[in-house]
């Protein structure tokens, strides 16, 4: 049972060489690019969505900020659609990987807080100490707001990590309660299955919603340090 | 080709490079030809406008027609089914019914709001050719408008001689207005001069009577003397006596 539970997380290798390649490879060939301008339904609802999306986000950002547009729309599609493809099954979410997600988060993060300390170094300096503060608490706030920045990108690895690990689990519980519900008890099985379909919406809630919040903030530390 | 001639003259121009063997390679891959067959797919072939038909969105519909002379496709895929349940090359698991859900909620999204994007999707393709067979048609209307205006223009031009003829009558009323003006200054300037002379003249006169009625005056006062002066006062006290008498006598009558 417990090898069973883990077994959809392990990275997959086809004979020893990794297919997670492969398969993080894979959501941009459903992302489809066109030379014309009427398109078949599918290109033209994905360029309008991505327009909406692109346009929602960089919205609130400086000239500089926006030069980062490309970076965090590819996020934000990379991110909801790897989500999206794991809740189909026996399938591989790369995101499920605390590997993947740091790799992601950590030079992002990165990137804001040099770029911050690059261009404006006392703006950068200043996120250390929130206005108002009364005076004999400004070393313990100082060590504070240090620890608190410096925890953003794990912060933003683990949430992700933990939240999508926790969904395809939780959906994998359900699936054999339900599997063992099917000998004993038919009536509660189907009160059990009602439960998973009400799970997998949240699910698909919860793939958008995740790819939503790492780019949020990304693109928040963004505008603090532009 | 172009090499073979740059070796050419290169050779007649320095000698000593003809035995040059390093130019070998270069010459081969300059002399392969590129661009010589007629080039393909010109012009871009159009995409067809709706893609293949699908039957439960996977399968194509080209499978059905190729099984059904031979087996129906649909107990194909209900014994395949059952042999890999029943051999477990499928096994029920966990994932069954996870994938049952997910299938279900896909399938009924699908179905129910299917149609809804697919008219957004055609409405978005719509507005962009609307958009562009409307500026098509702002600039053939613009154009038909330019047309329009020439032509009236021209029908104008042929009317025009009327604006002339009336300008024409304006300035000759005009330029007769102002010679008559012209004519009553002269008129009235010359009149003038002429009534100066006059009252010169009149004045002369008057001044000259009146100088000789003073003249005179002053010479016949003058020649009065006393005695005469006494006479004729004496007379016409003796005169004014007599008529004093005829009048008295009047009034008794």
């Amino acid at each position: 049972m417990n090898e069973n539970l883990f077994a959809s997380f392990i990275a997959p290798t086809i004979l020893g060489l990794p297919a997670a390649v492969l398969i993080i490879l894979f959501p941009p060939l459903l992302i489809p690019t066109s030379k014309y301008l009427i398109n078949n339904r599918l290109i033209t609802t994905q360029q309008w969505l991505i327009k909406l999306t692109s346009k929602q986000m960089m919205a609130m950002h400086n000239t500089k900020g926006r030069t980062w547009s490309l970076m965090l729309v590819s996020l934000i599609i990379f991110i909801a659609m790897t989500n999206l493809l794991g809740l189909l099954p026996h399938s591989f979410t790369p995101t499920t990987q605390l590997s993947m997600n740091l790799a992601m988060a950590i030079p992002l993060w990165a990137g804001t807080v040099i770029m911050g300390f690059r261009s404006k170094i006392k703006n950068a300096l200043a996120h250390f100490l929130p206005q108002g503060t009364p005076t004999p608490l400004i070393p313990m706030l100082v060590i504070i707001e240090t620890i608190s920045l410096l925890i953003q990108p794990m912060a933003l690895a683990v949430r992700l990590t933990a939240n999508i690990t926790a969904g395809h689990l939780l959906m994998h519980l359900i699936g054999s309660a339900t599997l063992a519900m099917s000998t004993i008890n038919l009536p509660s099985t189907l009160i059990i299955f009602t439960i998973l379909i009400l799970l997998t919406i949240l699910e698909i809630a919860v793939a958008l919603i995740q790819a939503y919040v790492f780019t949020l903030l990304v693109s928040l530390y963004l505008h603090d340090n532009t | 080709m172009l090499s073979r001639v740059v070796l050419s003259a290169a050779a007649t121009a320095a000698p000593s490079l003809k035995n040059a063997a390093f130019l070998g390679p270069g010459v081969l891959q300059a002399t392969r030809t590129f661009h010589t067959g007629q080039p393909h797919l010109v012009p871009v072939p159009p995409l067809p406008e709706y893609g293949g038909k699908v039957r439960y969105g996977l399968i194509p519909e080209e499978f059905f027609q190729f099984l059904y002379p031979k087996t129906g496709p649909y107990v194909l895929g209900t014994g395949l089914i059952l042999y890999a349940l029943s051999k477990e090359i499928y096994v029920i698991s966990a994932e069954t019914f996870t994938a049952l859900s997910v299938l279900g909620v896909m399938v009924y999204g699908i179905k129910k709001y299917g149609p809804f994007v697919a008219d957004f999707a055609d409405k978005l393709n719509e507005q962009k050719l609307a958009q562009l067979e409307e500026a098509k048609q702002a600039s053939i209307q613009h154009i038909q408008n330019a047309i329009d205006t020439e032509k009236s223009q021209q029908a104008l031009v042929q009317k025009r001689h009327y604006l002339f003829d009336v300008q024409r009558n304006n300035i000759a009323m005009a330029l007769e207005v102002t010679y008559r003006e012209r004519l009553y200054r002269v008129y009235k300037e010359v009149k003038n001069r002429l009534d100066y002379h006059i009252s010169v003249q009149n004045m002369m006169r008057r001044k000259e009577q009146e100088h000789m009625i003073n003249w005179v005056e002053k010479h016949v006062v003058q020649s009065i003397s006393t005695q005469q002066e006494k006479e004729t006062i004496a007379k016409c006290i003796a005169d004014l006596k007599l008529l004093a008498k005829k009048a008295q006598a009047q009034p008794v009558m």
